[in-house]
């Protein structure tokens, strides 16, 4: 198999030749469309509108004060579930609770992705040996009920997707109306933009057989946020 | 995958006396139309927000090469690794020769219908490589090497019984069960076990974002993400037309295809993919790879009216919203095409000469045309390819008339602009047709318009015919009224 | 005093006088004088569905000479009516001076409801009918011509009227021209669903605009349920009898 062959670099040129032979045909300018009524609502809305949509899709939402109430929040959860095991995220959010510290007061076993060591490690500790996953989220988009997470070395994507439960910690000043508004930010800087951005609107969910749907297909069976603020 | 489009009448007989199959149609695209004409109204103005999708791909459609190198670029800057296959050998090639380098044994796929298109699974099978299906419904659907149904269901129409038996033999389940709740956990451990070890996981591609060389996935079950997330390697496949311009557009796009496809506000999980992952990351791909797939795409492009198949972005808001798919189901359509929008793209692909019943076996009703967010008129590209078999068209693979029609349509043609002789014909077929007729009605007649019969009535052709009553209407108390002046508001 | 110009398709010429006799008589009876042209003969959309383009382009180019000089058209077959508007322009496309008669005609043509309540201005004409009616939105008409509001108000304005909805009423019937004959299998499926849903209503009398929709829910009817009825507009509001 020839380098060429591997890089379909003449199928290139064959490709984009035909498509750019044909005359361009002039496009229609684009209708006016009014504003999603999401931009007209104030902080308090936007956070009982986020709860409202997340808890359709079946997500579970605590809303706390700040973050020692969020630590006794998630001590009800973990304790209530029977969690021995957890993994957590290091981002900004999850790192200022210093969560492996609140592990050892609990008796909980708190995994950090850098315990681990090595990609394979990792992903056998999120895979088999972890209950729980909890992350931070960048965002909270109110129009859905939807989280947005941007990945990078701080926010392992398998954390909020192997665990069969998926545990996210959001300040309420990270409440924004549309995914326009997350999305002007994370990719506005051409120089710096994120590898892997995940929008989560509740569990993992199927109807594939009969059309009977159910919760925790492949990723995890339930989602709870803890909005702090 | 297999071609069946010329056993389209022979699997809808069937299909249409399969009473599982006519369960769930019946009840599905109801309640999901009903859904989406609910979850449209969270826009302020949903037909401006369906116009503002339909715009985007007409700007993607007349910009296509150009959106294409500047996602090309992007992505590269990203890191991906960007490929072009004219066919889909090619296509198929790279995939095999990538997985081969990495001494890959087995595959992790999400649901992609390009890769149903260019037989991804087979070749990759004919090469000692297990490709696993990970969507629950293509899952089943492979198992049981049968095309999907429905966009979103491939499999929904499948008894349960069905698939307690096939997870039994192959999903490694051990208790029989016929909850779908419990066959679907079954499936999750089975697949979970290959998501925890592969190596190379491929995708389809939703969006292709020009501006920032982003590829985007919707999905519910979250197995794309784990196939983005587990394995070293990615393979993303793409058709030419997932392009879009703006992440602005593909928001709005994103809105469009949940709503259309499932009646959500957004699928459970869309992510967004900007080349590989970044060094430090501990999971996700270090080498992105990026096929572009054309397969006929850029000679499609030269007609300017078949290159509008190329704005639809796969959403089944047809397929959903179509009367004769309620009735028929996903399989007569005979490949990885279904639906309204299979009717569309399936003959542009394969010829029109085979696949004539795809754009035939249709009422125009519009129902298509009325809710598709990116601007397809599908009964206009079916009555254009029905006059490209006229014209025996070679570009598209046109067919032949039959004679006897052509003949017809001749003699139509002559008489259509001569009344007299268009009148004597009806004079003269009256007799022969309502020799047929008793009382006025006629329950039975042979040759070409026996189907109607089997359950239909029909008026014997009326004794005076309205050309012939007109002389006496006219005569008839009108107010005022005199002859031969013209219609005037 | 108005004049309208009547357009009789193939369908009601041959097989369902009745509607253009009543179309003849509600016109009058709105102190509209109809004419008819002797010489009209189809408006070409059998060839047209069935790919024949220079046949339809006949077809289109005699309807012009026809009715060109009109200054309203009224037809009861919405079908040809967006033959006419839709098609028409597209056929004569490459030809300018026919495309701007097609364009002309286009602007004058309408469906009877349409025709009624939109340009006469009327709803109520005396129309009267004792029980429970229903009314089935043919494709051509609802989606092709955007015309749903006015025969549904002519029909609940008729006297002694009880009008109940229909379930699905803007799903198909399975006509679909040559597709009923084509493809009959599922053609005959689409059309006992369109008539459960007519016996689910709970409706007497069931009332469209398209004479293709009547040959086909009509003949089932006919076949199936002989007792139930269905009738064209304009028999309806003329109060004279029709098939089904």
């Amino acid at each position: 198999m020839s380098e060429e062959e591997i890089t379909g670099r003449s199928a290139r040129e064959d490709i984009l030749g035909r498509l750019k032979e044909i005359p361009k045909t002039v496009v229609e300018p684009r209708p006016d469309m009014p504003p999603l009524r999401e931009l007209s609502l104030d902080r308090e809305q936007m956070i009982t509108t986020f709860i409202e949509k997340l808890t359709l899709e079946e997500g579970i939402v605590y809303r706390v004060q700040d973050g020692r109430e969020a630590i006794a929040r998630l001590t009800e959860i973990v304790v209530g579930e029977g969690l021995q095991k957890v993994m957590v995220s290091t981002d900004d959010v999850v790192a200022s609770l210093d969560l492996p510290a609140w592990g050892k007061e609990q008796g909980i076993a708190v995994l950090t992705p850098r315990d681990s060591g090595d990609r394979d490690s990792f992903r056998d500790a999120v895979f088999d040996e972890v209950e729980a996953g909890i992350t931070g989220a960048d965002y909270a988009v109110a129009e859905s009920g939807t989280l947005v997470i941007v990945h990078d070395a701080d926010q392992p994507r398998l954390i909020s997707l192997a665990p069969i439960m998926h545990i996210a910690l959001v300040s309420v000043e990270r409440i924004v109306p549309t995914y326009e508004r997350a999305i002007e930010e994370l990719y506005g800087d051409t120089k710096n933009i994120p590898s892997h951005v995940t929008f989560i609107t509740g569990p993992s969910m199927t109807a594939d057989i009969k059309g009977k749907p159910f919760k925790g297909m492949h990723g995890p069976r339930r989602l709870m946020v803890i909005l702090i603020g | 995958m297999e071609i069946r489009t010329t056993l389209f009448n022979e699997i809808a007989e069937k299909e249409i006396r399969n009473p599982y199959a006519r369960a769930f149609l019946k009840a599905m695209p109801a309640a999901i139309a009903a859904r989406r004409k609910t979850v449209m109204g969270s826009f302020p103005d949903p037909d401006a927000a369906q116009a503002c999708g339909q715009a985007i791909r007409a700007e993607v459609v007349a910009w296509l090469p150009e959106l294409l190198e500047e996602f090309e670029k992007n992505a590269l800057a990203r890191g991906a690794k960007i490929l072009w296959a004219r066919d889909a050998g090619e296509a198929n090639e790279m995939v095999l020769a990538i997985a081969k380098e990495r001494n890959v044994t087995y595959v992790t796929k999400g649901k992609s219908m390009v890769t149903e298109e260019i037989g991804l699974n087979d070749a990759l099978a004919e090469s000692g490589i297990e490709p696993f299906e990970t969507d629950l419904g293509e899952f089943i659907a492979q198992q049981l090497k049968r095309p999907p149904f429905h966009i979103v269901g491939p499999a929904i129409n499948v008894p349960v019984e069905e698939v307690c038996d096939l997870f039994m033999e192959k999903a490694g389940m051990e208790k029989p069960t016929t909850d779908p709740v419990e066959l679907g956990y079954a499936a999750r451990l089975f697949l979970r076990d290959k998501f925890h070890h592969v190596a190379l996981g491929v995708t389809g591609v939703n969006m292709a974002v020009a501006e920032t060389g982003t590829i985007i996935n919707l999905e519910n079950e979250g197995n794309i993400r784990f196939n983005k997330s587990s394995p070293r390697t990615q393979v993303s496949i793409m058709s030419l037309e997932k392009v879009v311009p703006t992440m602005e557009d593909a928001m709005h796009l994103t809105r469009l295809l949940s709503r259309n496809c499932t009646g959500q506000a957004i699928s459970a999980y869309v992510s967004m993919d900007s080349g590989p992952k970044k060094p430090g990351e501990i999971d996700g791909p270090e080498e992105l790879f990026i096929i572009i797939v054309d397969n006929g795409r850029s000679e499609i492009y030269a007609d300017s009216v078949a290159r509008e198949a190329l704005r639809c972005i796969r959403c089944g808001g047809c397929l959903n919203i179509c009367p004769v798919y309620a009735k028929i189901g996903g399989y007569p359509y005979g490949w990885a095409y279904s639906g309204p929008m299979g009717q569309v793209l399936t003959p542009l692909l394969l010829g029109l000469d085979r696949t004539q019943d795809l754009y035939r076996a249709c009422t125009l009703c519009g129902s298509c045309r009325e809710v598709c967010p990116a601007g397809v008129d599908h009964p206009s590209m079916f009555l254009y390819y029905r006059s490209k078999d006229v014209e025996e068209d070679r570009g598209l693979r046109g067919k032949k008339r039959p004679w006897k029609e052509s003949r017809f349509f001749d003699l139509w043609s002559r008489a259509v602009t001569h009344s007299a002789l268009w009148n004597l014909g009806f004079r003269l077929a009256r007799p022969l047709v309502n020799r047929y007729s008793h009382s006025g009605v006629i329950t039975r007649m042979g040759g070409y318009f026996e189907g109607w019969f089997r359950t239909r009535n029909l008026p014997a052709i009326a004794k005076e015919t309205f050309h012939e009553r007109w002389k006496r209407l006219r005569r008839e108390t009108a107010p005022g009224g005199q002859n031969g002046r013209k219609g005037k508001p | 005093m108005k004049i309208a110009s009547l357009f009789i398709p193939c369908i009601v010429d041959l097989f369902l006088p009745e509607i253009g006799e009543a179309t003849v008589q509600v016109l009058r009876r709105l102190g509209v004088d109809p004419l008819y042209h002797k010489a009209q003969t189809c408006c070409g959309q059998p060839a047209m569905n069935a790919g024949y383009r220079d046949q339809a382009k006949k077809a289109a180019k005699h309807f012009i000479d026809v009715f060109g000089d009109d200054d309203v058209i009224v037809s009861p077959s919405g079908s040809c009516v967006y033959m006419v508007k839709h098609h028409y322009p597209e056929l004569l496309s490459d030809e300018p001076v026919w495309l701007q008669r097609a364009e002309e005609v286009s602007k004058r043509i309408f469906e009877l409801s349409q025709y009624i309540v939109d340009i006469l201005g009327i709803e109520e004409l005396g129309a009267s009918f004792n029980g429970a009616v229903t009314y089935h939105e043919s494709c051509h008409i609802l989606r092709g011509l955007g015309v749903s509001d006015q025969p549904k108000r002519l029909i609940q304005k008729a006297d002694g009227v009880k009008f109940v909805s229909l379930p699905l009423a803007d799903m198909c019937c399975g006509f679909g021209g040559e597709f009923a004959e084509t493809y009959d299998y599922i053609s005959e499926e689409m059309v006992k669903e369109k008539v459960g849903c007519y016996l689910e209503s709970g409706a007497d009398l069931l009332v469209l605009c398209e004479p293709g929709c009547l040959l086909n829910i009509g003949g089932y009817l006919s076949r199936n349920h002989p007792e139930k009825k269905a009738l064209h507009i304009a028999n309806f509001l003329a109060g004279t009898g029709g098939v089904g």
